[in-house]
This record gives structure tokens, sequence and C-alpha cells, in this order.
């Protein structure tokens, strides 16, 4: 075994210390938390309340994550200041995911646009006319849209549990989306059904008339 | 090996840098090394030293200018920061250096 190695498991051990507490794995924990509880409730819809519960959540999150580091971990783990390439993938990782962020929301307005636009929608609804791969297809972008980028944080952190958070999350997003399916609320499916008291609706009623009659 | 070759290695041994050859003092070099700077704590918890223990070699450190030690307040509690200096960075290359040609120069 080289020096040079040598230095880098020093380096990598004593960066995969800084993890050894756990705090990420709880913050992770509580977002997911935050997400499961306030913002894909399928019975209260697509509310602003359920959105503003939703963020008070993670802020609560951060705060938690926050104070835990600095008055419980770090008095008793110390703290250290890692070099120049450890500093150069932080801001790699900050880059590709503010790129993700830019997708991640130029696919909302993509599809906002879609439902918008007659003959795009038409388009879509041909493609997508069976309700059942609408969803999958739903759930499928949803999980891919979170997997990855935690993957990017697991691999420029260089956080191996990340990977396994990874996974997890995606995989609650997906069966999240696919069994629950907060985007297309139950309205979407049947037209008979009355929104729930408080629910505002995901989409204008006309585009919403239009999904329905697609559906039926 | 030769016996002039031999006689040249254990001399290379005896140039080695012994403030930082011994082990305490390598382990918390070569952290320092690693990383741009490190807290008392840390450097505590990683090298597994007590605290006088890592602070009489902190003090060997930093009388040789190897290291650089800020004593800060954070909040009401203390703090000390450590940092390889640019003597202690060349001083640990040049000690790994003569390691290398000491070791690899001998007999299998």
């Amino acid at each position: 075994m080289s020096t040079q190695l040598d230095l880098k498991q020093i380096e990598r051990r004593a960066f995969r210390s800084t993890y050894q507490d756990g705090l990420w794995d709880v913050y992770f924990g509580l977002i997911v938390i935050s997400m499961a509880m306030f913002m894909f409730r399928p019975v209260g819809g697509y509310s602003p309340v359920n959105m503003i519960l939703a963020l008070s959540g993670f802020g609560l999150s951060y705060m938690i994550f926050w104070l835990g580091e600095k008055i419980i971990i770090l008095p008793r783990m110390g703290q250290v200041k890692f070099g120049e390439a450890r500093k150069k993938r932080k801001l790699t990782l900050m880059v590709i995911l503010g790129a993700v962020v830019l997708i991640q929301v130029g696919f909302v307005l993509f599809q906002v646009f879609a439902w918008l636009t007659p003959n795009v929608r038409e388009s879509l609804n041909g493609i997508l006319l069976d309700r059942r791969l609408m969803d999958l297809v739903v759930a499928a972008i949803g999980a891919l849209f979170i997997g990855p980028s935690m993957m990017l944080i697991a691999y420029f952190k260089d956080f191996p549990r990340g990977y396994f958070i990874a996974v997890m999350i995606a995989l609650a997003v997906f069966l999240m989306l696919y069994l629950n399916r907060p985007v297309y609320p139950d309205y979407y499916r049947s037209a008979d059904r009355p929104a729930q008291p408080g629910a505002v609706r995901a989409f204008p009623a006309e585009i919403s008339a239009a999904a329905r009659g697609v559906a039926s | 090996m030769s016996t002039p070759a031999k006689n040249a290695t254990l001399s290379s041994l005896a140039e080695v840098d012994r403030l930082i050859h011994e082990p305490a003092r390598l382990a918390v070099i070569a952290l320092l090394y690693v990383v741009e700077s490190a807290d008392f704590i840390f450097l505590m918890n990683q090298t597994g030293l007590t605290w006088g223990n890592l602070s009489a070699h902190m003090s060997k450190l930093e009388e040789a200018g190897y290291i650089e030690v800020v004593k800060t307040f954070k909040g009401k509690r203390p703090n000390t920061m450590l940092r390889l200096t640019q003597a202690g960075r060349v001083a640990f290359q040049t000690y790994r250096q003569k390691m290398k040609r000491v070791l690899d120069g001998l007999p299998e």
C-alpha cells in the first residue's frame, strides 16, 4: 500500500467521521416525514395549507439539524475544515443540483404550458390515454427527480449511506405518487365525486373537465 | 545490498526529523496535512490521544513552527484551531521522502 493511499485513507476516514453522528439521516428522515404528513395528502388534495405545512416541516427539520449540530455535535465531535479537493466537490455538487432544480422547474413549467395549450394537451392525452400508464409515468418521473438528486448528494459528499437513503426515498416517492395519485385527485378519476372541502384544484376547471372527458 | 549502500540507508534514517517521527506527533501532522484546519477536540477524537498528551505534542510542534495554533472563544467555550504551517508541510513532505527511501532500500 503506498504512502499516498494511506494519506487518502486518513483524509477519507476523517471526512466520513463527520457523518457518524447520524444527524444527516435524521434530517432526511424528517424531510420525508414532512412530505408524507403534509405535502401529498390525497384526502386534502393539493391545498396551499398543505404546502405551507410541508414547507414549515422542511424549515423545522433544518432547524433541528442546525441546532443539533451546533449544540450537541460540534462541542463533542470537534470541527474541521477540509482541503481544496473537498471544496471543489462541494461546488460541483451545488452546480449540478442547481441544474437539476432548473430542469425540474422547466419540466413543471412545460407541464403547465402543455395542459394550457390545446394542441399539446391533445397530443399528450393521445400518448397517455391509459390512466394506469399515466399514473405510472407520473410516479416514475417523481422518483427520478428525487432518487438521482439524492444519489448525487451521496456521491459528492462521500456519504455511503446516502445511496441507500436515495433508493428508499425514490421508492417512497414512487409508491406515494402511484398509490395515492395526489397530482390528479379523486375528482379527476370520478366525475360524480365532489372535491373534498378545502381542497384546491391543481388545474383550472376547464382542464379538469377536459381530463375527465378523456378518462371517461 | 552492498555495505556502503546499507550504510547510506542507515545514515538517512538518522537524518529523519525526530520531531515528526514520534508516533503521536506523526498522527497529528498527517491529519493536519490532509485537512485545512481542525480543532483540538476533532484531533483528540481522530488520534485517540488524551487532552494532556495532545496538548504537550501540540506545544512542541508549535515551538518548531510546524503548526499554527489559534485560540478563540465560541460563545463562552474556548476553541483551539490547529493548522499546518508551510514549514510544517515541507517538513512532513521531506520526512515522507526520507522514510520512503529508507524503507525502500531495506531488503525483503
